[in-house]
């Protein structure tokens, strides 16, 4: 009874202590919060403008020999005709154009295409472009487009010359339907970026107050006279470690606040510039929550090495050095399994640490829920848990660690 | 009040304390003298239960140190070093209170007490300041404040004034004597021989991990014909050392 009292009490001025650090506050809630919406928006909104402006502007010039009033009256009014996002500019040095993004294709016809066209054999247009500019080489697949449908038109006034239907050339149709239903649409550009975004901010919103609780506590000198009050070890070091995860949770907390409210501002800029509507999107309630109590113990993972760390860390120094070689050591499943799709997971992974999470994410937001994945995800994490608790109480009742310095 | 018998601390092959025994009886202010490293700081950690003996063991006010350790807790003050160890983010009144809530003080006990601390230590004005924006003489006052919240019947001070000005040496002297006026029981160790035979009733010359003189100062001084500390202890020592 006495322990659990003792617990609380390290807990609640554990809480307060780190509340009042303003450093912490800003790296545990501000920066979280405002995440999202500040990524979505710098990278989607310079993507989508990126996009646009390939589709948009696509400026096209003629090489010296090509710019003949007959070739300019094809090109002006059969190929581009009917993409009014295309326009032809008069430049004495294309290439030159080119290299200063003034025109993104340059067209070269071939010299005797008048003659070749008449008697109906093919001839070469030449498209000169920079492939080290995305945006000449995004335009060139509109060009390809522009004279395919020249082609087609052409094609079909021949056959047409010759009484023949163009339908002979199109003796199979291709019709596409998607069978993936809109939970697993919706989802899947969330189950690419947020299982990652949170595993991620789990293992750091902790990291401030772990260095803080131990390493933080043993250089000022606080750690002597509160190792010489009445509770044990153990109640010590619970109340910390209830602390440590409560502020990981904090982070992930404030990032979903963030994100909601970049939402409801503005639905678009959370599908990241790719267009994807993430409206109507909807989960079992059943395998949500499964998930959150994985991401819970993952979190209480977390804080047990985060303790362990900083028990075994001579100085603050020393204990920030092991935080980001967690953190390093971290990110390389979350990034591992990125793209992995939801229906490929290979089965030992929801029995890895941090990929079993990660795992879980993705099959319940994409859509594909196994509970019997979702269970062994679940059982590995608690023993995750009690291995880095155990952990974090050997060192932590250590005497040659916890009072070195 | 505190019985060490055959206590012992060693670190892998280095032995810091080597079966000392002695006794301190209730009320008395009892000094720990030696040089660095002698193992004044290993005892001392020992009976504040942070060690555990190698062998050996010690109790006090009637808790054995490694079968009761939450007890003898509860029972001691401490006072480590001269770093005051405050919660810079805390205000001197949370930080009192902290250390009373870990000893299973009541609310109304650590308000009642804090009050009479306050004024004994005179920090009434600063009472609500966060910590870390306070002097270093402050700091130490609630620093002594925190260490007899619970009003434990024993104090541990370990080197209490080392790195101190005058002024703040003079508080942690009169803190010491206002110890002994309530009737504690003090072991405090130092490397100062003035300070020792300003406050102490008995004394213990540590040296090397084994407790080579224990006595009523004036006793010792007779023993070795009326020299002074100083010489006496130069003389224990070097002995020892030459050895």
């Amino acid at each position: 009874m006495n322990a659990s009292k003792h617990v609380w009490i390290v807990f609640k001025k554990e809480v307060k202590d780190i509340v009042r650090d303003k450093k912490t506050l800003l790296t545990s809630i501000f920066v979280p919060m405002l995440l999202i919406p500040i990524l979505s928006m710098l990278v989607g909104g310079s993507i989508e403008d990126l996009s646009r402006d390939i589709n948009e502007n696509v400026t096209i010039a003629l090489t010296q020999e090509s710019n003949t009033d007959e070739i300019r009256d094809i090109v002006e009014n059969q190929i581009i005709k009917d993409y009014p996002n295309i326009s032809l500019i008069d430049t004495d040095d294309p290439i030159k154009a080119i290299n200063e993004s003034k025109v993104r294709v340059v067209l070269d016809f071939e010299k005797d295409y008048a003659s070749k066209l008449a008697e109906g054999k093919p001839f070469a247009i030449k498209l000169i472009y920079d492939k080290s500019q995305t945006k000449s080489q995004g335009s060139l697949g509109i060009l390809w487009n522009a004279i395919g449908d020249y082609n087609d038109r052409i094609v079909k006034q021949r056959l047409d010359s010759l009484g023949v239907n163009p339908e002979i050339l199109t003796p199979a149709m291709i019709e596409e339907s998607n069978i993936a239903n809109e939970e697993k649409t919706s989802g899947s550009i969330l189950a690419v970026s947020l299982p990652m975004m949170l595993v991620v901010l789990m293992a750091s919103g902790g990291i401030a107050a772990a260095t803080d609780l131990v390493a933080g506590e043993k250089e000022r000198n606080t750690f002597e006279p509160l190792l010489t009050t009445k509770p044990g070890r153990s109640s010590l070091l619970l109340g910390k470690y209830l602390a440590v995860t409560l502020f990981s949770f904090v982070s992930v907390v404030a990032t979903m606040i963030g994100a909601i409210i970049g939402f409801v501002i503005d639905p678009s800029s959370m599908g990241m510039g790719v267009g994807t509507d993430i409206t109507g999107f909807s989960i079992q309630p059943l395998a949500f929550f499964m998930v959150i109590v994985i991401s819970i113990t993952l979190g209480m993972t977390f804080s047990g090495l985060q303790i362990a760390l900083s028990s075994y860390a001579k100085s603050f120094k020393e204990a920030q050095t092991y935080m980001s070689f967690l953190m390093i050591i971290v990110m390389i499943p979350a990034f591992a399994t990125m793209l992995m799709q939801p229906n490929d997971i290979p089965v030992y992974m929801f029995l890895v640490p941090v990929m079993n999470t990660l795992s879980a994410f993705k099959i319940v937001l994409g859509g594909s829920i196994n509970y019997a994945y979702l269970l062994m995800a679940l059982g590995s994490s608690v023993v995750y848990v009690v291995i880095t608790l155990c952990l974090a109480a050997t060192l932590f009742k250590k005497e040659n660690v916890i009072l070195r310095s | 009040m505190i019985k060490i018998h055959c206590l012992s601390k060693h670190f892998g092959n280095i032995a810091a304390v080597c079966g000392i025994s002695f006794e301190v009886k209730k009320g008395e202010v009892f000094g720990l003298l030696g040089e660095n490293g002698a193992g004044k700081t290993t005892t001392l950690r020992m009976l504040a239960t942070m060690l555990r003996p190698t062998s050996g063991t010690a109790t006090m006010a009637g808790w054995d140190i490694v079968k009761e350790p939450q007890k003898v807790r509860s029972s001691i003050g401490i006072l480590f070093g001269g770093e005051t160890g405050l919660y810079d983010r805390l205000t001197c009144e949370e930080n009192i209170a902290y250390f009373g809530e870990l000893n299973d003080m009541s609310r109304a006990q650590i308000k009642e007490r804090i009050k009479e601390l306050a004024k004994v230590f005179n920090m009434e004005e600063y009472l609500t300041r966060r910590a870390g924006k306070l002097s270093k003489g402050m700091k130490q006052k609630v620093a002594f404040a925190r260490a007899i919240v619970h009003d434990p019947k024993i104090m541990l001070l370990d080197e209490p004034t080392s790195g101190l000005d005058v002024s703040a040496i003079r508080d942690v002297h009169e803190f010491i004597a206002s110890c002994r006026k309530e009737g504690k029981t003090v072991i405090f160790s130092s490397h100062s021989m003035s300070e020792v035979e300003k406050l102490c009733d008995r004394v213990g010359i540590i040296h090397k991990g084994n407790l080579v003189e224990v006595g009523n100062i004036d006793e010792i001084k007779s023993r070795y014909g009326n020299q002074s500390l100083e010489d006496i202890f130069i003389k224990l020592v070097g002995d020892r050392s030459e050895r």
